[in-house]
This record gives C-alpha cells, sequence and structure tokens, in this order.
C-alpha cells in the first residue's frame, strides 16, 4: 500500500478538502463500512444517553420480577435473575465496554506506534532489541498475562483495559515497524535525509503521516478485538466486577439459563456481535479507501 | 544469511531466558499457590499446609527456585506436576495428540472453505456473493466462541442428537469412526473463527495481486482469464498465506481454550487453562517455554520468508 | 469456576450452580437406599461382574496415593481402589472394613482412656497383585503419613501416635500421646497403602504407585488417559461384597453446562460431586430415563467475617447484619428453594446436631436498632459510623460463581438499608483460598466449608483460639474469633469418648456460635445429583466426602 490518498483528478478548482477527498467517496461506496459507522455512532449515542431516558436503573434488585421475557410487560427486553431491567443494564454496559474497546486501542496503538516507528527507523541493534523485546511479550499467552495482571490489581475496569492493551500492541508494533521500514527506502524520506532533517523531524512529519492507512485500519480493528476480549476475560473469571454490569459479564452470567430463558444471552451477544462486527466493517472500508491502488 | 540466521539464535536463546525469568516471577507472585485447592477444602490444617509448602520447596528465596528449575531445564528435566507427580514432559506430550488433532483439521478445513470463499469474493469484488461472504465473515469473528461452542451442543446433542456432547471418544468405542463423530462438534467451533480470518486474508491478498501490473499486461497480453487466476495470481497470492501460517504455529499449538473446555477436549490449551488455576508451576513454566519455543520460531520464518518475497526488505537485522 | 463446594475442586469449575428451576423444590426427592422408584425390590446383583458405570466428574482426579493431598474427585478413587480400616455409613455409624471390629471402649480395643488401642485385622485380605495384606501395611501406612518429607495429606489425629506394634499378621496395636476422639473418624478417611511395593520405592513422594495404584479394593487400577478419563477394572478377589460392575470409567467434562449436556444424552451414567447446575433442577426431574434429586451435604454456605476487621469485631455489627439478611429470597429465589436454611455449624444429618437454635427472620427494624444501640450513627452519606470507622466492608467470593454474585448483590441492597456499605471484590479461587484466606486477610468470604473433623462433629480446628494461623496458631480458624467458654467445651469435646457427653457438649457449643455468630450461616449445601435409572446402589453418604463411596456394591438392574 502506498500511503497517502492519491489525487487522481487535477482541477483548478478549490483544492479538495476531507468530505471531498477520493478517499472519503470511496469509504461512502463501501456500504457496509457505512452501516457499520452508523451503527457504532448511534450505540453510542443509546449508550450514553439512553440510561437517563429509562423508567429502571442498572442496578435495582427486584426479585419478583425476574426472568421477565422480553417484549412482553414494562421491560422492553425482559429482566434477568435479580429481577433488573435488562435494556438498562445493556446501555450501562454498552458504555463500559465501549470505553474500554476505546482505552485499550488507544494505549495499544500508543506503544504500538512508537515501538513499531523507532524499531523501524533505527533498525540495527535499536530496531532488534526492540522487535526481540515485541517477540518476547508475544511468547506469553494471554491468559497469562491475565494472571500477571491479577497479581498486581484485583480485576477493574483500569485493569482490563490494561491487559487488553498489553495483548494487543505487538501486532500494531509489528505492522508498523514493517511499514516504516519500507518507507524509509522511499525517494521522499531519501531527501528528507539529504535536506538535513533531523530523525524526530522525518519519523512524525515524513513516515508516520505516510503509514497513517494501516495504522487507521489496525486502531479499528484493535477497538473490535478489545470489545471480544473483554468478554473472554470475563469468561475466564477477571471480568468487570457485579453490580456493574459488561457486554461481556453479562454474557458471561447468562450461560447457564441458555435454555431456561435464551434471551438473556442472546442480547448481550447481538450486541457484542453487532458492535464488533460495525468495526470490522469500519475497518473493512477505511483499507479499501485508503488504498489509492484501486483507483 | 548464516550470519543473519546465528545472530537470531543468539536473539532467541537469550530472549528465552529473559522470558523465562519474567515468567518465573510472575507465576510464582501472582497471588494464591498450589495449596490453595486444599485450603478451600478444610480437612487439611494450616500445619499440614505449611509443612506441604516447605517440602515443595516453595518458601526458598525465589532466584534459588529459578536457579533450580533452570539447571535442570538445561539438563533436560522440565521437573514434575504439582498435581500428579507426572514428568511435566510426561503431561504436555499426553495432551499434545488431542491439539494437534483438533487444531490442524480446524485449519485445514478454515483453509480450504476460506481461501476458496476469499478467492471468489476478491474476484467477484462487490458482488452479492461478496458481500454475503465479507457480513458472514464478520459475523463469524464476532461471536464469542464459547457460547457459540454451548449452542452448537444444545442445538446439535442435546435437541438433535446428531453430536456426542463432548469429550475426544465414547467411552468403550475407540474407533476411528467414533473419534471422527467426536471431532466434529469442536471442529466446527473452532473452524468458524479461522474461516473467517482465512477469507479475509485471502481476499485481501488476491486483491493487491489482482491490480498488479504483470496481471494487467497479461490480460491485455490476451492469456484467458481463468489462467491468469490460477497460474498467475493464485500463486502469488498464495505467498503471504504461508508467511501468516508461520506465524500462526503458535496459536495452532496453545490450543483453544475455550473451545477445548466447552466440549470436554483434553488439549493443551484446556491444560495450560488448567494449570494455571492450579498453579501447578512446572507444568505452566514448560508450557510457556514449548510456546515460547514455537513463537520465536514462527517469527523467524516470517521474517525469513518477509526477506524472500520483497527482496528491499533485507535481513538487516 | 465454581463449585459451591467446599472443594475447591468445585470453585474451580465453570458454571457453578444450584438452584434449579423455579419453584417447586422445598419436597425435593432424595434418593432412598433404593435406587427404583417404581417399589419393585431390586434384582439381584449379577453372580460375575458385568457391565460399565461412566461418573462425571467436573475436576480430574489427579492425586491417586491416598495419604497424599487430594481434593473430592480423587476420594472416588481412593473409596474404591482402597480400604480403611472402618468405613462411616450414611446413618453415622462406622462399619468394619479391613478390620473385623471397630474398638471401643466397650470391645477393649480402645483402653486407658484412648490411650492404648487395638485393632484386630481381616485375615482374608489380598491387595491387587496377590500379596496377602497383613497389620504390617497398616504399621507402614501409619508411619508413613508421619515420615518427615513425605507429603502427608494430613497429621491431624496421625501425629499422636506413637509404639506402633504389630502384635501378629491381623493384629496391631499402638498408643496414643493424649486422648483424642475424633481419631476414629480420621481413621475412616485413612486409607491402607501396601508396604511391600511403596515401602520398596526410593521416594514415596515420586514413585510410580502414585500412577498406578495398588490397593485392596473393590476395583484395581485399569488405564488412565490424562485430561480425559480413567477406567477402573474389576477386582475379582475382593474380600467384601462386590464388585458388581466389569469397569467403572471417570470421566473429566470441565464444563458444568456440557456435563449436563452428556448426562442428558447419556455419554455419562451419573453427576455427581458438583453436580448438576441449579437452573436446570426442573427440566433434569423431568428427564426420562434419569433420577435426579439433591444429595445431602456437610458443607454449608456462609458469611464468613474477618473479626480482625474493627467492625465485625463487634457482636452487634453481625447480629444486626444477620437479621438483615433475606434468607429466604436467596434460598427461594436464587437457588430455586433447594437448599435448607440452617442456624448451624452442624450439618442436620450429624448426631450432635441441635434443631433448637433461634431462627433467624429477616427484621430490619431490629437490625436497626441494634446499630443504633451499638453508638453506629447515619452519617451524611446513609452509611453509619462510629468513632470515626465506617461501617463498610467488603465481601469476598469465587469468580464465575452466578448464583453467589447474585446473592451478594442481594445483601448489598438489603444492607444498604441499614446503612452497611458493602462492596463486592470477587477474585479467582487460586487468589481467594491462598494468602487472602489462610493469612486472614479477608474482610469477609461469601463461601462454602465443613466444621466438622471428617465426619466427627468436632469443630476445634475451625473454633478455638489456638487454631489462628495468622496469629501464630495450626487451625482453619481464619474468622480470628476467641471465645473461652468455646474453647473449654471443645477441649472437653475431644477428650472424652462417650457419645451421650460429647453430644450435650456440641449442642451447647452451638447455641454459643449461634449467639456470638463468628459465622452467619445461611444454608447447608443440597447438590444435586443425577443418576441413570437402573443403577442399583448409589446412596448418598453425608459421612463420606463424595457419592461413590460404595461403588464396589453398584450394579445394573437389567
Amino acid at each position: 500500500m502506498s500511503g497517502a490518498p492519491f489525487v487522481s483528478e487535477v482541477s483548478l478548482g478549490p483544492a479538495p478538502g476531507f468530505w471531498t477527498s477520493p478517499g472519503f467517496r470511496r469509504f461512502r461506496r463501501h456500504k457496509l463500512a457505512v452501516f457499520g459507522t452508523v451503527t457504532i455512532v448511534l450505540l453510542t449515542l443509546a449508550c450514553v444517553f439512553g440510561p437517563m431516558l429509562l423508567p429502571y436503573t442498572d442496578t435495582f434488585i427486584d426479585i419478583r420480577s425476574r426472568f421477565a421475557v422480553p417484549f412482553s410487560g414494562p421491560h422492553i427486553l425482559g429482566t434477568d435473575p435479580l429481577g433488573r431491567d435488562i435494556l438498562a443494564r445493556l446501555l450501562m454496559a454498552g458504555r463500559i465496554s465501549l470505553a474500554v474497546g476505546f482505552s485499550a486501542m488507544l494505549i495499544a496503538m500508543g506503544i504500538g506506534i512508537v515501538v513499531g516507528m523507532v524499531a523501524g527507523f533505527y533498525e540495527g541493534a535499536v530496531g532488534a532489541v526492540l522487535m526481540r523485546f515485541v517477540d518476547a511479550m508475544l511468547c506469553f499467552p494471554s491468559i497469562f498475562l491475565l494472571l500477571a495482571i491479577s497479581a498486581l490489581v484485583s480485576p477493574s475496569v483500569p485493569s482490563i483495559v490494561l491487559l487488553i492493551a498489553m495483548t494487543s500492541w505487538m501486532e500494531v508494533a509489528r505492522v508498523v515497524e514493517a511499514q516504516i521500514r519500507s518507507l524509509k527506502t522511499r525517494e521522499f524520506a531519501q531527501a528528507a535525509v539529504s535536506f538535513g532533517a533531523s530523525s524526530r523531524r522525518i519519523m512524525l512529519r515524513e513516515l508516520l503521516p505516510n503509514a497513517v492507512a494501516p495504522i487507521v485500519v489496525a486502531a479499528t480493528l484493535n477497538v473490535a478485538h478489545a470489545i471480544l476480549a473483554e468478554s473472554y476475560i470475563s469468561f475466564l473469571g477477571f471480568g468487570i466486577q457485579p453490580p456493574t454490569p459488561s457486554w461481556g459479564n453479562m454474557l458471561e452470567s447468562a450461560q447457564s439459563y441458555l435454555t431456561s430463558a435464551p434471551w438473556l444471552a442472546i442480547i448481550p451477544g447481538a450486541a457484542i456481535t453487532l458492535a464488533v462486527t460495525s468495526f470490522n466493517f469500519i475497518g473493512d472500508g477505511l483499507r479499501d479507501a485508503l488504498d489509492a491502488r484501486l483507483d | 544469511m548464516i550470519g543473519f540466521l546465528i545472530r537470531r539464535l543468539g536473539q532467541s536463546l537469550l530472549l528465552l531466558l529473559i522470558v523465562s525469568m519474567i515468567g518465573f516471577a510472575i507465576l510464582h507472585l501472582a497471588p494464591g499457590g498450589p495449596l490453595s485447592q486444599f485450603a478451600a477444602g478444610g480437612e487439611m490444617t494450616q500445619a499440614d499446609l505449611d509443612r506441604i509448602a516447605e517440602q515443595l520447596g516453595l518458601n526458598r528465596p525465589l532466584p534459588v527456585q529459578y536457579a533450580e528449575w533452570l539447571w535442570r531445564m538445561m539438563s533436560g528435566d522440565w521437573g514434575r506436576s504439582y498435581r500428579d507427580q507426572q514428568s511435566v514432559l510426561h503431561v504436555i506430550t499426553s495432551h499434545l495428540g488431542a491439539t494437534l488433532e483438533l487444531m490442524l483439521t480446524s485449519t485445514l478445513l478454515a483453509m480450504a472453505i476460506g481461501a476458496w470463499v476469499g478467492i471468489l469474493g476478491a474476484i467477484k469484488r462487490y458482488s452479492l456473493f461478496d458481500a454475503l461472504a465479507t457480513v458472514g465473515a464478520m459475523v463469524a469473528l464476532s461471536i464469542p466462541t464459547f457460547w457459540f461452542g454451548l449452542v452448537v451442543i444444545y442445538v446439535f446433542s442435546v435437541g438433535l442428537g446428531w453430536l456426542p456432547a463432548g469429550n475426544r471418544y465414547t467411552v468403550g468405542d475407540g474407533s476411528l469412526l467414533n473419534q471422527l463423530h467426536h471431532l466434529i462438534g469442536p471442529c466446527i467451533v473452532l473452524a468458524l473463527v479461522s474461516t473467517a480470518v482465512w477469507s479475509r486474508y485471502m481476499r485481501s491478498s488476491m486483491l493487491d495481486v489482482v491490480n498488479q501490473d504483470y496481471i494487467r499486461t497479461a490480460r491485455a497480453k490476451g492469456v484467458p482469464e481463468r489462467q491468469i487466476l490460477l497460474r498467475h495470481a493464485l500463486r502469488n497470492a498464495l505467498l503471504p498465506m504461508i508467511t501468516i501460517t508461520g506465524l500462526h504455529v503458535p496459536t495452532l499449538l496453545s490450543g483453544a481454550l475455550v473451545t477445548e473446555t466447552v466440549f470436554a477436549w483434553p488439549g493443551m490449551g484446556r491444560l495450560f487453562l488448567d494449570s494455571i488455576s492450579y498453579r501447578d508451576y512446572p507444568v505452566v513454566m514448560g508450557i510457556l517455554m514449548f510456546s515460547a519455543v514455537l513463537v520465536l520460531l514462527g517469527s523467524l520464518i516470517a521474517d525469513l520468508l518477509y526477506g524472500v518475497a520483497d527482496p528491499r526488505i533485507s535481513g538487516s537485522r | 469456576m465454581t463449585i459451591n463446594r467446599a472443594g475447591w475442586s468445585l470453585d474451580l469449575n465453570r458454571r457453578d450452580l444450584f438452584g434449579l428451576g423455579a419453584g417447586a423444590l422445598a419436597a425435593a426427592t432424595s434418593f432412598g437406599a433404593q435406587a427404583q422408584t417404581t417399589g419393585k425390590p431390586n434384582p439381584p446383583p449379577p453372580a460375575k461382574p458385568k457391565g460399565v458405570v461412566v461418573v462425571g466428574l467436573s475436576q480430574e482426579p489427579v492425586a491417586f496415593n491416598p495419604l497424599m493431598p487430594g481434593v473430592e474427585v480423587d476420594e472416588v478413587v481412593w473409596t474404591s481402589v482402597f480400604n480403611s480400616l472402618w468405613v462411616a455409613e450414611p446413618d453415622g455409624s462406622l462399619k468394619p472394613d479391613l478390620a473385623v471390629e471397630v474398638p471401643s471402649e466397650a470391645n477393649g480395643g480402645i483402653a486407658e482412656g484412648g490411650l492404648a488401642w487395638t485393632v484386630k485385622l481381616r485375615n482374608d485380605v489380598k491387595w491387587h497383585d496377590g500379596t496377602p495384606f497383613t497389620a504390617e501395611d497398616v504399621k507402614y501406612s501409619l508411619e508413613l503419613i508421619n515420615t518427615p518429607g513425605f507429603k502427608a495429606r494430613t497429621r491431624v489425629g496421625h501425629a499422636f501416635l506413637k509404639d506402633i506394634m504389630v502384635k501378629g499378621p491381623h493384629e496391631i496395636s499402638w498408643r496414643m500421646e493424649k486422648a483424642y476422639a475424633p481419631y476414629l473418624a480420621m481413621l475412616a478417611n485413612t486409607h491402607i497403602v501396601p508396604k511391600h511395593i511403596l515401602g520398596k520405592a526410593g521416594d514415596p513422594n515420586t514413585a510410580p504407585f502414585n500412577n498406578a495404584p495398588v490397593g485392596t479394593g473393590p476395583f484395581r487400577w485399569g488405564t488412565r488417559q490424562p485430561g480425559d478419563n480413567i477406567t477402573l477394572v474389576a477386582n475379582e478377589s475382593y474380600h467384601g461384597d462386590g464388585p458388581y460392575l466389569e469397569k467403572a470409567v471417570l470421566k473429566y467434562v470441565p464444563d458444568m453446562t456440557a456435563l449436563y449436556a452428556q448426562f442428558r444424552t447419556g455419554q455419562v451414567d451419573l453427576v455427581i460431586i458438583s453436580g448438576i447446575p441449579a437452573n436446570f433442577y426442573q427440566e433434569a426431574v423431568k428427564l426420562q430415563g434419569r433420577k435426579v434429586a439433591v444429595a445431602p451435604s456437610g458443607n454449608l454456605e456462609i458469611i464468613m467475617p474477618n473479626l480482625g476487621n474493627k467492625a465485625f469485631a463487634e457482636k452487634a455489627v453481625r447480629q444486626a447484619l444477620y437479621a438483615a439478611m433475606d434468607k429466604q429470597a436467596i434460598i427461594d429465589a436464587i437457588y430455586y428453594g433447594v437448599p435448607k436454611p440452617t442456624e448451624s455449624f452442624a450439618p442436620r444429618e450429624s448426631w450432635a446436631f441441635n434443631p433448637n437454635l433461634p431462627a433467624q427472620k429477616r427484621d430490619l427494624d431490629k437490625a436497626n436498632k441494634l446499630l443504633d444501640d451499638a453508638g453506629w450513627k447515619r452519617s451524611g452519606s446513609g452509611t453509619r459510623m462510629k468513632n470515626g470507622v465506617p461501617l463498610e466492608f467488603a465481601v469476598s467470593t469465587t469468580t464465575g460463581n452466578q448464583l453467589r454474585e447474585q446473592c451478594q448483590q442481594l445483601m448489598q441492597q438489603d444492607w444498604q438499608q441499614i446503612g452497611a456499605k458493602m462492596t463486592i471484590n470477587n477474585m479467582p479461587a487460586a487468589v481467594i483460598w491462598g494468602e487472602f484466606y489462610v493469612r486472614s486477610k479477608f474482610e469477609s468470604l461469601l463461601v462454602g466449608t465443613t466444621f466438622r473433623t471428617g465426619v466427627d462433629p468436632d469443630p476445634a480446628s475451625r473454633f478455638a483460639s489456638d487454631a489462628i494461623p495468622v496469629k501464630g496458631g495450626s487451625g482453619g480458624n481464619y474468622m480470628q474469633w476467641e471465645n473461652a467458654e468455646a474453647d473449654a467445651l471443645m477441649k472437653q469435646g475431644q477428650e472424652t469418648f462417650d457419645q451421650e457427653k460429647r453430644k450435650a457438649i456440641y449442642l451447647k457449643l452451638q447455641e454459643i456460635v449461634r449467639e456470638e455468630l463468628p459465622i452467619l450461616p445461611i444454608f447447608q449445601y443440597a447438590p444435586i445429583e443425577g443418576v441413570k435409572e437402573g443403577l442399583v446402589g448409589y446412596r448418598p453418604n453425608i459421612n463420606q466426602r463424595q457419592n461413590a463411596w460404595n461403588m464396589g456394591s453398584w450394579y445394573w438392574a437389567k
């Protein structure tokens, strides 16, 4: 991939802005990506504002109305084994799960980009040490890292974010490192060197912007992976503590009721699938949009 | 090239050492220990627990314990499991067969279906087939496997009775047919995600290749489309797949933790999960080293292949 | 990973569950001595062992030396491959197994007030390899336990042994350093190992015997597929009744929901120990060709407070929290009415059980008054404070246990109403049962545990003030409870062998514990076990840690 969007038309009109750029137009054509974006936006809005509009809170226990079936009464999506409103819990859980997904992604991207860039730019000994460090981290299965984190802190939102970030930055570093190494040999980079530009300037101003495409794609896929990872962490017992709901722990506690109250598992499962799928679509669309060769 | 290999080997050995140190430290510093399970029962008193901890050598300073472990490892003794006192190598190898069986079949299945779907999707880009395949893949990638596994058991085993509900074979019937029957459930669940991943990879790889200049040239020359696809495009599209396979080797052997738990499949993934839960230190360290060697090997192979595929990236590291 | 039992194993498995289908369980049927409910008498056992039984376990048995540390699932192997001197029956009595009769003060087997023991052994017992069993094997086993360097599971009771003498090939005697009545119960769970095999091994801890055990029991060791199953084979020259089954297969299925699925499809014949998840109960009872019922258990679900914590140190606080608990809702709603509420630390099937303890009733006014009177005033946030100490504490339990989590959340809401702020701090089993538990680092726990010494009602290791590990003691009094009156009673209970006297002592002890509340008892465990119809002989035994204890007498009716 070449990186920066390639302007295929030469025009005398006003310079193209973001919304009219070929990249964005390609993105818009990718129907699934658009669907994904819309979905995520709606989901985020629902999770942020929704709970305020509902009559029930996510933690109020009402033993007498437990296991209410969805669409059959005052609780739109039914109630859980303790009688709590599922829709309220779903939206509150969404806040947590989406927040965890984004934060984990930001941290993973941050670490991954820095490590990858430095390793790819300097190569040699520095590069070797850094990439071997990446390899070392990859040697630890994620469940082992879960153990590590649990050794230091008890399960909580920050510890889970940290854990997910720790298990996903390595791929980013790898991708970035390969990309930077490849870009370094290109003419524009060589030109910057010959101008006497400082290393930092070359890395940040010349190379990084041209590596944006794979980075952005990796970011969206990272969020998708993070949301899914949160549900696995809950499955292994290190998830968000009750009574705080998360999509992962809602799904996890619904396992035992698969046959008696399947909606308990279907609803958070659907939410996870929807969110993750949407992010994947966006990532896909971005990959196509930023891939100039397709023009 | 030789220099590169030797350097990498040296680096890898150093890495293994560091990984073992960090791993050992994390494992022993994590709260709880191999005796926690007995504290829960109430039958062993504190005096009993302390005595056993002493006998296991758990009270010695960590560096001493590590040094002893390392010394033993280097002379080939991977230690003995705290749980059944078997040698760690025996414990690992006795679970390896099950994992290989499951992972190989599911990967082959996933590659076969996924590659075909991906290639077709790339060729008929933006068609209905491509759209459905894409959506299908995305959804498959987004479903938590533990949930899916239980659904498969409930629908196909408890509900329809078509498949057994778990384990590797039915007691009393070790025939090949029976084993294959038991393999279906977990294989499908595992293959679901892999198929999606392979189809995405193949599609993107094919797309990369199909738009290259040499393909356009071949088309301009009038070479039949079919020949273009099969002879030129496919071969070049498969190359990155090999690289990715190299990287996936460690995953292959770490097993599918979750699927193995749900389907009671006696593989490495579940062994690792159980060993960590019970703080069976020797076995955990054994599996950690095992998978570390595989990761480093896979990484080395991947780098070698990148270098082969793209001469611009030389083995300058 | 769940398990609501004291067994860790249970705690490590996914999906713990109890509870079961809504409604109607209070009248949960229990297994009688007969497996058939049709009222027809059982057909006689087969002349030659035939048939196979597949036992489903949600934890893998890995410890096959009965003297080394192990959990409930390991005991399934021990009770089938080995024998002990006598066996505890469901009704509490001891039935001789390797011994000819159970020693007592009446028959002279126990003399000098408990200091001198003599046991006569059977002369028709053979090890699985044909070697005759003798008193030397008993001496070897007891001495091995006390051998420094040997990873003996427990030395409770055995540590008092001295001067073990083999009086003849089938008679053994020993002296004890002090009279210790619970030793009879301890020996019921001490299985004898062969001197001629283990005695010859270089290091008994790592001897090959530990992975290919040789015993005297109704089943001999067959094969083991690690991570999958263990096959035991009938011992045709068994000295007792049976075995009637050709083979017994112990199958490991880690996920409880999946294990239940295998029970439904018939891939396993019975589900014991962790049992069937609660929410499947209602459906399970209606399954064709299966019998599902609640089995009695000696474990109790309790809130275990740490009295080292300022709030819990006050009796008034413990009493107020107990009074505000909605036990009925917990049992009926969360656990589907299956377990029975309890006020005592002893199981109701125990001969020492006190049925006259005051019953807890949810009374928020009473709870509030108790706290007000004790000087805990409500502060601005609603949480009570006293001398700058807020009434705040955490309740911890094992993660992955849905029903316990629901229980915690219910308690949280209830206690909030009396001004107590409870937070939930759950962690995986390995962590909870480590230093957190044994060094009393917790604030409070919601756990299942037992307070007996084997089958003996003596709870000294859990309640005596010299049993607090974090204070230098060597027991299991992790609550850090110190009560002189209780200490005196427990000491007396250990020293006399007169059951009537002991019963009176333990009745009074239960009253004290109920009043002082070093533990807040919720209910007595009620695991749901399932058996395929047609299996005769399965008989739950509250005095054993698992219900395959008499697998040697099982057989298929058809």
